[in-house]
């Protein structure tokens, strides 16, 4: 009795939470960047007409202006359309850095909460092992063992995130594990798989989603760092940190670096205000 | 207690060790899986000039014909006794290398730490003190802002404006004091944020406290009610960030310094990997993560002799406003 109504009461909230609160204008408007850089990724054809590779070497280093909105780059490039030709790999590989520090994260914590004992004890060293290089130089040292591009950039962004998610997936679970419904589970005889797959990762995992909404602005920090140094995949590409990478050299003509790096920017701020948001109405 | 303190100490002692070890091991295990061969890469070198039997001579000499189980456990004795070996490129020793550098990033990453402690002070000090709606939103929004700009940006933009439009210091010359002061700032921003982030929830927390309120009645000011009151016990679970803001420092002077053209570890480590360099590279992790576990451990000792309330159970510190350091690390954007 007590089981089935804790666990639909659990469902309801978690249907409820979208429509009961209403959503603070600063987080509808980070959603809608957000729309629009995934709808960047996604179809980039559709927002620009210029060529992101292809120049005009006659129209170099323009001022932004309405044919061009981001200026023109040393060769003439629409910088706009380098920066929408740019999101699908500056997003998306920060997408493959948060799943698989999210599966691998939450995999090892879930493991290390559930199981205790020297489970625990041993991955516990592991995630230590993790957290002691410094984020940054540990992405930097997995990009360098296994090549400079931009997908290995963004494994090694995982990899150096993995840690976190270990840690907050424990203490979730251990939290759940001692909740009643999960004795209840055991006493009316769950086996063991049942029982962490069905209670208490769905339980633990609510917790993951507001981390790893915050993680992904993270990742795709770190993996503009790599771009910048240049660890991700080479020119003609143009990832958001490899455009400020170049816009450097042209100091110039500063829009080179301000227009990337207010994308960048405008993206990750957005992403940090919808994790907080989901972290306040959870 | 005064036993307790001691054998939780030596635990965390133990423990902080084992981490230390596992990281040197990790970072091989890591360096060695490198694709291709770097090292008969750079003994076959036209400019080098080796012989095909010169080279063999060579990597007989420096081991690395042997397993890698055997080679992990050379290089690790060699490690706990202080020797990091050659550098591949150079062939000097990678103690003077890094040696050579440290001095250079010292001087960022304190400048760095100092202007982010002083940041997070500045506006923990606006959040509490001034007028609700006028400033003190546009100050919370601070930390959150600061963790979302890559600090490149922020490096090129002090670039841009104070050595490009104004004049201020000339990128040539990196060791100038401007220049390292904009430099430290590039740094210490994103550093600050989480710093800061901490600082605030534990001042609103603070400032609510009935002694608070005495205080103010009392008609004490902002600035000694800060000072006096509110600062010390809401500085302390900052010390926790503040150890894990040590790492931040040295993944961030990576960037820093390539932004700015300075030499020191960032840049060392930069050359290393384009020249794949592994003893460097190596060593260079592996003293991070020594700094890194120190000052944890230090501020693990520490914390539990600064604040009373702390109990040891069982030989584990219990710290009671921090429940999770990983949420306090990488979470501090969403505690609000």
């Amino acid at each position: 009795m007590s089981l089935a109504s804790l666990s639909s009461a659990s469902r309801d909230r978690s249907i409820g939470w979208l429509s009961a609160r209403r959503v603070p204008p600063t987080v509808a408007l980070s959603f809608m960047i957000i729309a629009l850089v995934i709808a960047w990724s996604l179809a980039p054809g559709l927002f620009t007409s210029h060529s992101p590779i292809v120049g005009v070497p006659a129209e170099k280093l323009l001022s932004p202006s309405a044919a061009h909105w981001f200026g023109t780059d040393h060769l003439g490039r629409d910088l706009y359309a380098r920066v929408v030709y740019g999101t699908a790999s500056s997003v998306a590989s920060s997408l493959i850095a948060v799943v698989i520090a999210a599966v691998s994260g939450g995999l090892i914590g879930l493991l290390a909460g559930f199981l205790g004992g020297w489970v625990d004890i041993v991955l516990a060293r592991l995630v230590d092992v993790l957290l002691a290089i410094p984020n940054f130089l540990l992405a930097v040292i997995v990009v360098t063992a296994i090549g400079f591009d931009t997908t290995n950039a963004a494994i090694a962004t995982g990899v150096s995130a993995v840690a976190v998610f270990a840690r907050v997936m424990r203490s979730e679970v251990i939290k759940t594990r001692q909740a009643v419904f999960v004795e209840a589970a055991f006493l009316m005889g769950g086996s063991r798989w049942h029982i962490l797959l069905r209670h208490v990762l769905p339980n633990a995992s609510r917790s993951v989603l507001p981390l790893a909404v915050l993680q992904f602005g993270l990742s795709i920090l770190v993996i503009a760092s790599l771009a910048f140094l240049g660890y991700g995949d080479p020119p003609p590409a143009s990832d958001w940190g490899l455009l400020i990478s170049i816009g450097k050299d042209y100091l110039k003509w500063p829009w080179l670096v301000y227009a990337p790096a207010f994308v960048t920017i405008a993206t990750v701020l957005s992403v940090n205000r919808i994790s907080r948001w989901l972290r306040k109405t959870d | 207690m005064r036993g307790a303190y001691l054998s939780y100490a030596a635990k965390r002692f133990a423990q902080a060790v084992v981490v230390i070890l596992l990281a040197y091991v990790f970072t091989f295990v890591v360096v060695s899986i490198l694709p291709g061969d770097p090292i008969t890469n750079v003994l076959r070198d036209p400019q080098n000039g080796f012989s095909e039997d010169q080279i063999r001579q060579i990597i007989a000499a420096q081991g690395l014909d042997r397993p890698i189980p055997v080679q992990l456990w050379t290089s690790l004795s060699n490690f706990v006794t202080g020797d990091l070996g050659l550098s591949m490129r150079s062939s000097r020793p990678v103690t003077t290398l890094i040696a050579e550098v440290l001095p250079s990033t010292l001087t960022l990453a304190s400048a760095a730490f100092a202007i982010a402690l002083l940041l997070a002070l500045t506006i923990g000090y606006g959040t509490q003190f001034l007028p609700k709606r006028f400033g003190q939103g546009l100050l919370r929004g601070f930390p959150s802002l600061f963790l979302s700009v890559p600090n490149f940006v922020i490096g090129l933009a002090l670039i841009h404006i104070f050595g490009f439009q104004l004049g201020l210091f000339r990128v040539i010359a990196p060791d100038s004091f401007w220049a390292t002061f904009f430099a430290a700032i590039a740094l210490g921003v994103p550093i600050s944020a989480r710093i800061t982030e901490v600082l605030i929830a534990n001042l609103d927390k603070e400032s609510e406290q009935e002694y608070a309120a005495v205080a103010r009645s009392r008609g004490l000011g902002p600035a000694r009610l800060f000072a006096r009151h509110l600062l010390k016990p809401s500085s302390l679970p900052v010390v926790t960030v503040i150890a894990l803001a040590i790492g931040e420092l040295l993944g961030g002077s990576l960037i820093t310094e390539t932004v700015f053209g300075r030499t020191g570890i960032g840049s060392l480590v930069q050359r290393s990997v384009s020249t794949q360099d592994l003893p460097v590279l190596q060593a260079v992790v592996s003293l991070a993560a020594v700094v890194f576990v120190l000052v944890n451990l230090i501020a693990d000792l520490v914390y539990p002799l600064l604040d009373p309330r702390v109990k040891l159970i069982g030989g584990q510190g219990v710290r009671p406003t921090t429940a999770d350091d990983s949420a306090t690390a990488t979470s501090a954007a969403v505690t609000s």
